[in-house]
């Protein structure tokens, strides 16, 4: 059965199907989402008004048999937070489910005359909106129980919490869990906002029954599947007992910090002292003392192989909230100068239940404590700001806004953020490879937007000496349009570290593509469409006003020495404008 | 808090018996290789050492396998990888912070470049050439 695009109009309350026209007929994922996003969605309008969109995708093999680690939904839409194009993925249960209803696509558009929240049940019999005011301000936690409770079948449950509510632009869209736990976010971008806008507080995807996904040459695709399984189940840092299995994602905060490139205290320096305490070390043997329902292995969605997800647990060995990302420990732990992780834990249960960005929200705080508002190291009035957010009162909305906003609302100059969105957890004057990321991707300064493996490894993904060559803008580009191609495939984008070390796995990664869509799609293909996809992006942010200008990294950061390396970033802008000279020479 | 290992009484002794100046280190193991310091994960030691001794020395002094560490730092230099021998000799310092990792630790490239190597890791990356972590 031929794939179709969902188009469901807030304003109207109507849903459609139609076909995927031609343009559109070869992309999935953040490829598609990005592809509707520049063809409906007018560059200049509103991230707020009525001409925006939200566009939900499932990756290209997400929903196929036995693809492993292929549960990524991508959201598109113009950044409330950026104001420039936008797409931010998710695990959890929605791609796979969207993707065997048939379905290539959902856009949300327009907005309800009437103000009311609505929730928007989608199985494979069509669409049914049901007045969702009973919900409204209620955290994901209580959402996704009830949604549960309602239907049966298990469904995907995709919503916002009341910062999407409030329509602030750190909103962002929830995914469950195979748990039922609200802990997969597409968190970056406030897209979380732009949902709220259209008025949807909740959709709710059942593929009981639904058509499935083709697979257009099953020996193609089976072949690829199993390279592709070997590869991950090979590799160091996926196999079973490798590092994302022992540790998770925070396998990184102890080597981050012994590198002098762990921002700490609102970047001002690049090792903490407490690192240790909030590691993915400490992490796992806390879950492994306090035995219980915690795990330090858990699929964020069906069919992940990795599991480096975890379930993180009280004393008693109840459970406490799942995940702590490598990320978000950092967030709201080294960056705030906080060392306890079980504020950090209970930090991210509360990100996770009003509906916040972890990244952007641990920025914020340290703002305010850089701002004088709070004191660094502050665990409870870090904490009081969540309940700030929550109730809406005037602090927690400019809490709420993100980075920038808490910066202009305290008066703070040190501001640690690319087009609007702040940064991760890796400092760029220690890393400076990262840093030419973060300043020229089209999503704002985001560690996820250059994956790949180091050059002098891999041989796979395009032969770089990383000593000897320091173009580290090529090398960006060649980062970003591996990444743009890995997030349209519906995989998770980890599977970067295998397919790019280990050559029999990069052409499984291509086969199952192909396998599935029929698309003559080949390794060697892989970065050139990458390369369309930013073009895309590109383009959308230009016409939405961006200039060289916003592909820089904030001024303190040339101006002020980074300890223990006490280095700046010195990259010349020149070089940083020749990542995207490409786009216009032709 | 952390805690003290010294080298056996006797090991820093030069030819006229009297005892060479000691330096002392902050060793961070973690994963695994915490095992080899009292820690399961993480262990974090102030350990004494011989004036001019070298990582080589620090890891026989805790028995470490050179075969089962990762990343090495020295002072936040990056002084080795997974796959590699090319810090054994780098020498250490009174009040140097180490840190080694266990096998089960990887760092992916595009969060690491840039970051500041040893020359001894610098000369031996460049005659290696491709290394793969699927040991």
């Amino acid at each position: 059965m031929a794939k179709q695009i969902l188009r469901i109009n807030m304003s109207k309350l109507e849903a459609t199907y139609e076909p995927v026209p031609e343009k559109w007929a070869r992309w999935g994922g953040r490829g598609l989402t990005s592809a509707i996003v520049c063809d409906e969605v007018d560059p200049a309008c509103h991230p707020l008004g009525p001409n925006n969109k939200v566009v939900i995708a499932p990756g290209w093999v997400s929903g196929s048999p036995a693809a492993p680690s292929s549960g990524r939904t991508s959201f598109g839409g113009k950044s409330p937070l950026t104001g420039g194009i936008k797409e931010a993925n998710s695990g959890g249960l929605s791609s796979q489910k969207i993707a065997k209803l048939g379905l290539a696509a959902i856009i949300i558009e327009g907005m309800p005359k009437d103000g009311k929240w609505y929730s928007v049940f989608v199985n494979k019999d069509g669409v049914k909106f049901e007045d969702a005011g009973a919900l409204a301000g209620k955290g994901m936690y209580e959402v996704d129980t009830l949604m549960w409770k309602k239907y049966p079948n298990k469904p995907a449950v995709i919503g916002i919490g009341p910062v999407g509510e409030m329509k602030l632009s750190n909103a962002g869209i929830s995914v469950n869990d195979p748990e039922n736990e609200p802990g997969r976010y597409a968190g970056r971008g406030g897209l979380g906002a732009v949902l709220g806008v259209r008025g949807v507080k909740v959709m709710v995807i059942d593929d009981t029954g639904g058509p499935g996904v083709d697979v257009a040459n099953k020996d193609l695709f089976t072949e690829g599947r199993k390279k592709l399984t070997d590869a991950i189940q090979a590799h160091a840092l996926t196999k079973k007992d490798g590092g994302l299995w022992t540790f998770g994602t925070n396998v990184l905060m102890n080597i981050i910090n012994e590198a002098g490139g762990l921002p700490t205290r609102g970047f001002s320096a690049g090792q903490f002292e407490g690192a240790a305490k909030i590691s993915g070390e400490t992490v796992a043997e806390n879950i492994e003392k306090r035995g219980g329902v915690g795990t330090k292995h858990h699929a964020c969605h069906p069919g992940c192989i990795m599991q480096c997800s975890s379930i993180y647990t009280h004393e008693d060995g109840t459970a406490f909230v799942s995940s702590i990302e490598y990320e978000t420990s950092w967030s709201l732990g080294a960056n705030c100068g906080i060392d306890d992780i079980e504020y950090i834990a209970q930090a991210t249960r509360e990100c996770n239940d009003i509906g916040l960005d972890t990244i952007e929200a641990g920025n914020a705080i340290a703002i305010a404590m850089e701002g004088g508002y709070l004191k660094y190291g502050d665990k409870a009035g870090a904490l009081k700001t969540f309940d700030e957010i929550r109730k809406g009162t005037p602090m927690g909305r400019i809490f709420g806004q993100g980075t920038e906003a808490t910066a202009k609302a305290f008066g703070v100059y040190r501001i640690p953020t690319v087009k609007g969105q702040s940064m991760p957890a890796y400092e760029p004057r220690a890393i400076k490879g990262i840093g030419v990321t973060y300043a020229t991707t089209p999503m704002g300064a985001d560690h996820t937007s250059g994956y790949t493996i180091a050059p002098e490894i891999a041989g796979v993904g395009g032969k770089v000496d990383p000593l000897t060559d320091t173009d580290k803008t090529g090398l960006s580009l060649t980062f970003q349009a591996a990444t743009a191609f890995i997030d349209s495939t519906g995989y998770c984008l980890f599977i970067a570290f295998p397919i790019l070390d280990i050559p029999e796995g990069w052409d499984g990664m291509a086969k199952t593509v192909a396998g599935v869509t029929g698309q003559d799609v080949t390794g060697e293909k892989v970065i050139d469409i990458g390369k369309e996809i930013l073009k895309k992006e590109r383009l959308f942010n230009e016409a939405a006003g961006f200039t060289k200008e916003d592909d820089r990294l904030p001024e303190f950061m040339r101006e002020e020495l980074l300890p223990p390396h006490n280095v700046k970033w010195t990259l010349p802008d020149e070089e940083l404008d020749k990542v995207y000279a490409w786009v216009h020479a032709g | 808090m952390a805690s003290c290992i010294t080298a056996a009484d006797g090991e820093h002794r030069n030819r006229s018996g009297t005892s060479l100046a000691d330096i002392q280190v902050d060793l961070n193991l973690y994963g695994t290789l915490a095992a080899f310091a009292g820690g399961k994960y993480i262990a974090q030691k102030k350990v004494s050492l011989h004036e001019g001794a070298v990582i080589r020395d620090l890891m026989d002094l805790l028995a470490i396998p050179y075969d089962q560490k990762s990343y090495l730092f020295i002072n936040a230099v990056l002084c080795d990888v997974p796959g590699l021998l090319a810090s054994l000799g780098e020498p250490l310092r009174d009040g140097d912070r180490v840190g080694i990792f266990s096998l089960q630790h990887m760092w992916p490239y595009q969060y690491r470049d840039g970051i500041r190597m040893s020359e001894s890791l610098t000369e031996a990356l460049r005659k290696h050439g491709a290394i793969h972590n699927t040991y």
